[in-house]
């Protein structure tokens, strides 16, 4: 186990969160060895076992059962910061300070801003190294058969990208935050989880307004490419319109929503460090 | 090196802006080396100040000096153990040992942790969560000492033990102090259980300190008098007195020689202690202050 290379600070966090650590590793090779599972083997069965394949048996990728399965693994990625927001808020920090774990902490030759950095760095790191696997291995997956688009589908949009991983960043820092606000385990998962799964909905629906998009006009307004992104299509005066995000808008959105996604991280963790600091020298 | 492990000058601790006041106006010096009871009852701001020596808090108002520097300053050098023993139930002893050795690295004393777990009889491989309460009391001051603290800090460390471990654990404190001049400031509601390892005494009641100082010193200061219910006390000052049919029997700070038909006797830590927490109106005597 590499807890036995590292020593000091980092080996303590590492060892007493290490049922978190192996249960996040277990996500991660769990759902890329099933989206390897379903591309290599499920897709390609030349002759799925009493499955409806209407016209199509021949051609891999187009049975329906596949599709939602892919579709299962894609919101498992897509939601997987509510269960780390928990993890943040509950076992990371919120029950630390409710046993009093965390002041035995303190009291150790380690200050209590360092304790929280590490407690931050270190998850962070698992989390980017882990959420990458998941993104590099969600897009071969899906790049191998287009059942769902992002155009279509939120959580496609979010799980082809960084912002998986953003979002795992935000989750432990708010999780981090609402754990030393609320000094109680349960209150403060909960906490956490309805915080994430607020910002999450709030900016799923405002994901559209991220990047201008591409209004077209005339006769042919309606008569738009495949995989774009139709906002809106009526008449008016002038005749037919529709606006759209076609296919190139999609990083331009995706990295704009990753970058708010990040700041809202950052703003978690300098409140953490706040907190921390008026916990400990508050006159009140 | 300073001489003095604890200084407060008029310190205190309000929780919330518009909670009580858990500790006010609170002065005493504890100097270095000495083993000192912090007694009072339960509530009464005990383990508010130990939080505070231990930079676990920040004061309202006043000042708070410890080991010659600010709490948190400090708090490499002090050892502190909170009264519920918080330890991380996942660990195992022997990783919790191991923990200590790596938030404390250049300090840790590793035979002296290992010692205090092995006279326990505890098996390093038990989980922490399985551990009672004496057990979990045994670890978490071999975790405190094995940091070889200046100043070891315990809230109430010996409520969990049987009769047989206290008086074997407080044999491990008193040697810690006596061979590496470790200052200890253990507080308890039962003054019978620090009154034969301690040689200093602070008695908190109602968020103030009562007495402070040497308990020879304090113990000397005192007189147990009896005498006739119409004898004037004055003008010595009286912590407690009563009235017994023609009888007074009171607890006094002899201000001059007492008259020879009183009857006089030295008061044992108890009766002092318990006179001073009976009588909230009695003044206070820290005679340590003048040294601050």
């Amino acid at each position: 186990m590499s807890a036995t290379m590292l020593t000091g600070l980092p080996r303590t966090v590492l060892r007493l969160h290490r049922s978190a650590l192996l249960a996040w590793t277990v996500f991660v090779a769990g759902m890329s060895g099933w989206l390897v599972w379903l591309t290599e083997v499920t897709a390609k069965n030349p002759e799925p076992q009493g499955l409806l394949c209407f016209d199509a048996c021949g051609q891999p990728y187009v049975l329906l059962d596949f599709a939602t399965e892919m579709q299962w693994a894609c919101t498992l990625i897509g939601y997987c910061f509510v269960g780390i927001a928990a993890f943040a808020g509950g076992a990371l920090t919120g029950r630390e300070l409710e046993s009093g774990t965390a002041q035995l902490a303190w009291t150790q030759g380690v200050s209590p801003v360092r304790w929280l950095a590490a407690k931050l760095a270190l998850p962070a790191v698992a989390l980017t190294v882990g959420g990458t696997v998941l993104v590099l291995v969600f897009r071969w997956a899906s790049t191998a058969h287009r059942t769902q688009d992002w155009t279509t589908s939120a959580t496609m949009f979010t799980d082809r990208g960084p912002l998986v991983v953003a979002y795992a960043l935000c989750a432990l820092a708010v999780g981090t935050l609402t754990g030393l606000l609320l000094r109680r385990a349960l209150a403060s998962l909960g906490a956490a989880a309805a915080v994430m799964l607020l910002l999450y909905t709030v900016l799923t629906s405002f994901r559209v307004h991220l990047w201008p998009t591409v209004t077209r006009t005339g006769p042919h307004a309606f008569d738009l490419p495949d995989n774009v992104w139709l906002v809106s299509e009526g008449s008016n005066a002038h005749g037919r319109f529709a606006t759209y995000h076609p296919a190139s808008h999609y990083w331009p959105l995706h990295l704009t929503e990753t970058a708010i996604v990040l700041t809202v991280a950052a703003l978690a963790v300098l409140a953490s460090f706040r907190v921390l600091r008026h916990r400990l020298e508050s006159r009140v | 090196m300073t001489d003095t492990a604890i200084a407060a000058s008029a310190l205190g601790k309000q929780f919330g802006r518009r909670g009580g006041w858990a500790l006010r106006d609170c002065t005493f010096r504890l100097p270095a080396g000495r083993v000192c009871a912090v007694v009072g009852p339960n509530g009464a701001g005990k383990s508010t100040l130990l939080a505070l020596a231990a930079g676990l808090l920040g004061a309202t108002e006043g000042e708070l000096t410890v080991l010659g520097t600010t709490p948190a300053e400090a708090r490499i050098r002090v050892g502190y153990v909170a009264q519920d023993k918080p330890l991380y139930p996942q660990l195992t002893v022997a990783e919790t040992l191991q923990m200590g050795a790596d938030l404390n690295p250049e300090r840790w004393d590793a035979a002296a942790a290992e010692g205090i777990v092995a006279a326990g009889d505890l098996n390093p491989k038990s989980k922490v969560r399985s551990l009672s309460g004496g057990q979990r009391t045994r670890v978490a001051l071999a975790l405190a000492l094995g940091k070889r603290p200046e100043l070891l800090l315990l809230d109430e460390p010996m409520a969990d033990l049987d009769p047989l471990a206290r008086h074997e654990l407080m044999g491990t404190l008193m040697v810690q102090a006596a061979q590496h001049g470790t200052t200890i400031a253990m507080s308890s509601h039962v003054v019978a259980e620090l009154e034969d390892s301690c040689d200093h005494l602070l008695l908190i009641g109602g968020g103030r300190v009562r007495l402070a100082g040497e308990i020879d010193d304090l113990l000397a200061a005192h007189t147990r008098v009896s005498t006739t219910a119409d004898a004037d006390l004055a003008p010595h000052t009286v912590v407690e007195s009563r009235t017994t049919g023609r009888q007074l029997s009171a607890l006094v700070r002899p201000s001059g020689p007492l008259p020879d038909d009183w009857r006089t006797g030295s008061p044992s830590l108890e009766e002092l202690v318990l006179a001073h927490l009976r009588n909230p109106e009695a003044p206070a005597l820290t005679p340590a202050e003048a040294a601050v």
